[in-house]
């Protein structure tokens, strides 16, 4: 089982949108895929139509009051379920830190799961926190959506600097541009800098587009209701880029 | 959870706008569909709680994986065809990568999955949605459906319930009970499909089952027991000349042995010049088995038996004439297996057997008295032989030796019923100790025999030298391993040939 983690600092860059599209992606490829929405927003969980409802909260979860699989919804997908959020999730920090080992707590109760899905898809609030320290040591892979813009540097920057000083085997990272506009001049030079700055940056960029925007309306991840659009192609190889990485 | 509901007769239509009505669900065009499940001939999948199943709905095709009850646990997308390869059947190599293949060829092995049933006809997804337009359960409305090689089966509707909302599915069930002319279905669709082309998942047997009563015939119950062998050559024919899988070859060759060890026993039970002719027939259906068995053997085995090789790949030449000389093998065993000579023995006796109008003098031997007599036979014949091997006695001793092991095995399998379970399988265990070092000192044997035979042909073409000396390395190998076995043999030998042993031995027979 890989865990991917679609994470960052920043709110408001398509970590989710990045998410629930590459979970669908790796799903239609025949991979048993749960989402776990923990961001207490609940943006995957509406994006699947699924009421943002975990019983007992989180701390049911963290405490193995309740477990993982019996809370998991399947989505209107072959292969993929999803783990809702709950608006509880804002306190998790605290729940981990009543407990032993709390920076493990995430990847422990993962672990419960491996024999049922091939690949787990973390869609995480925006922060620095405790939270963070958990997901950085469960994952393989972080996905790191970066807008273009000069300060992205410096927050990967800082990323990077978050994850060496978490113990433990530190994750994969694919950074990757996100809400591009190729009419956009710093846009457009960025995308031919960046990559050069930092080696290791996707190839793949998600275009600004309609289609992402629309997603929220349809309620569906783009790849499944517009898969030839220029935002699918880019999540295909974003997805192709991340299997290779991890 | 799924749950089928059916219509109670043929002719009556689904109300299916009612139903969308009902559910508030939303229903795609009526599309056609047809299912095939794949399994092992030996039941492998269903035997671990699993179907395999291909779909293909409106030129969409899926893989799916589920459990017993229904639960998918994962499908696939795949061609119109499926992945199926030459035969129509699956294989490690024709799977998709991923989870499916994971599960399926950690419990197939080397046996093939094979299209055990199929359906065919009309069927419309509706989805049951919530108040978001969730879909929170599906419902399959299938049929009427045409079983391949079955009958026809009435409109079933199945209802999937998704993880996370089976209260919402049992909802729809419920709904669904209620509409005038549907009832619970008796069993799932497999289960109907098989059911309508004769077919019991989960019903395979390689050796017969047959349980005696004490007081039984010996006529009687050889007759059975023969009986039930030749339906398991039988029941192997179609996979063997169809080269499905080699297990196929296997059972097949299996049963005619355990036949000949029968029929051997069987002297005095039927008429003799009867019994003559028959073990005549079963050891001419050995030896025309034996060619092409060897020859899956040798190539089930040969990676792993080049593995050790210090230059596998200069063994390529060696494996080709292998696999060329196996087409062969199996050219002239399925002329056999077509015979009008097969046909007579398969169909002969049965009838002739089971006829017994001209019995022998033990025929009315009560079958326990019978079996103590000659698993005693055998027992001691195995110790004679046994006895009398030396350092210095000759591999054809060693494989007699085993071959005498083999009787004894199938006496004590067949007539187990007649005895006290614990002491049996004690003695079989033992037994089986013992036929597991003739067995390894037997295979390297042949193996040798085989490496030499064909370095040979390859020399009288022009074959790299590279070639041959790999070969000779690996006949040299071989010869270490078969003298391994040899040098254990003697303390194999006294361990079975202990006084503990025999007493448990003489125990058995005299505790029944």
């Amino acid at each position: 089982m890989k865990v991917l983690a679609s994470y960052s600092i920043k709110g408001g860059v398509g970590k989710t949108t990045a998410a629930a599209n590459l979970a669908r992606l790796a799903a239609g490829e025949g991979r048993r895929v749960l989402l776990w929405d923990l961001d207490p927003q609940g943006g995957a969980t509406y994006l699947f139509r699924v009421r943002p409802k975990v019983k007992g909260g989180g701390e049911a979860l963290v405490r193995r009051r309740r477990e993982l699989v019996d809370v998991v919804k399947a989505s209107d997908f072959d292969n993929l379920d999803l783990l809702p959020s709950d608006f509880s999730y804002r306190h998790l920090d605290l729940v981990f830190d009543g407990q032993n080992k709390p920076t493990r707590r995430l990847g422990r109760l993962l672990k419960d799961l491996s024999e049922e899905y091939d690949v787990v898809v973390l869609d995480c609030a925006p922060s620095v926190s405790l939270v963070s320290e958990n997901i950085v040591r469960a994952a393989d892979l972080l996905l790191v959506p970066l807008l273009p813009s000069p300060l992205s540097v410096r927050t990967l920057n800082q990323l990077e600097g978050f994850i060496a000083n978490v113990k433990g085997k530190s994750p994969g990272v694919l950074a990757f541009l996100s809400m591009v506009d190729r009419r956009r001049k710093l846009h457009r030079d960025l995308v031919e800098e960046l990559p050069r700055r930092h080696p290791g940056l996707a190839r793949s960029v998600i275009p600004v587009a309609s289609a992402v925007e629309q997603m929220g309306v349809r309620r569906a991840p783009l790849v499944e209701w517009a898969p030839g659009s220029d935002a699918a192609r880019a999540f295909g190889e974003l997805w192709q880029e991340a299997v290779n990485r991890w | 959870m799924t749950r089928d509901l059916t219509v109670d007769d043929h002719d009556v239509d689904v109300p299916l706008d009612a139903i969308v009505t009902t559910l508030s669900a939303r229903a795609e065009p009526r599309q056609r569909t047809q299912r095939t499940w794949y399994d092992t001939f030996d039941w492998r999948l269903h035997r671990a709680g699993l179907l395999l199943e291909h779909q293909v709905r409106a030129d969409h095709g899926w893989l799916a994986l589920s459990e017993l009850s229904g639960r998918r646990i994962v499908r696939v997308p795949t061609g119109e065809t499926g992945e199926t390869g030459e035969t129509g059947t699956i294989s490690v190599e024709t799977l998709p990568e991923g989870a499916i293949r994971e599960r399926v060829t950690a419990l197939t092995g080397i046996r093939a999955l094979l299209p055990r049933t199929s359906v065919e006809g009309p069927v419309t997804m509706l989805a049951a949605l919530d108040r978001e337009e969730k879909t929170v359960a599906r419902v399959a409305v299938e049929g009427p459906l045409v079983v391949d090689g079955g009958g026809p089966l009435p409109v079933r509707l199945r209802v999937e319930a998704l993880r996370g909302y089976d209260k919402e599915a049992r909802r729809v069930v419920r709904k669904l009970a209620a509409v005038p002319g549907l009832r619970s279905a008796e069993e799932p669709l497999f289960g109907a499909a098989c059911h309508a082309r004769g077919l019991r998942p989960g019903e395979y047997r390689s050796k017969p089952e047959a349980r005696f009563e004490p007081a039984t015939s010996a006529g009687d119950a050889l007759a059975v027991l023969l009986g039930e062998l030749l339906e398991i050559m039988r029941e192997n024919v179609d996979g063997t000349l169809r080269q499905l899988d080699t297990e196929f070859l296997h059972d097949l060759r299996v049963a005619v042995r355990r036949s000949r060890s029968a029929m051997k026993a069987a002297k005095g039970v039927f008429d003799e010049e009867e019994r003559t002719a028959y073990a005549a027939e079963l050891k001419w259906m050995g030896d025309v088995t034996t060619p092409g068995r060897d020859l899956d053997v040798y190539l089930l085995g040969f990676d792993q038996m080049v593995a050790r090789a210090t230059d596998p790949e200069a063994l390529e030449p060696f494996r080709k004439l292998l696999t060329r000389n196996c087409r062969k093998a199996h050219t002239a065993l399925n002329r056999a297996l077509r015979s009008k000579r097969f046909a007579r023995l398969a169909d002969g006796w049965s009838s002739e057997l089971a006829r017994q109008d001209l019995p022998g003098p033990e025929a009315g031997t009560p079958i326990a008295r019978f079996a103590d007599a000659r698993l005693s036979n055998s027992w001691r014949r195995v110790r004679k032989r046994g006895t009398a091997i030396t350092e210095t006695s000759p591999a054809e001793a060693l494989h007699d030796l085993r071959k005498r092991c083999k009787d004894l095995r199938y006496l004590l399998e067949f007539f187990g019923s007649l005895y006290d379970e614990t002491a049996h399988r004690e003695v079989v265990r033992e037994l089986k100790r013992l036929q597991d070092n003739l067995g390894a000192f037997q295979d390297a044997e042949s193996q040798r025999y085989m490496v030499l035979q064909y370095a040979e042909e390859l020399a009288a073409t022009s074959a790299p030298a590279r070639t041959l000396l790999a070969m000779g390395r690996l006949e040299a190998h071989l010869e270490r391993r078969q003298e391994a076995a040899r040098a254990e043999f003697a303390d194999r030998w006294s361990r079975f040939d202990r006084g503990r042993n025999r007493r448990l031995f003489n125990s058995m027979v005299a505790a029944r």
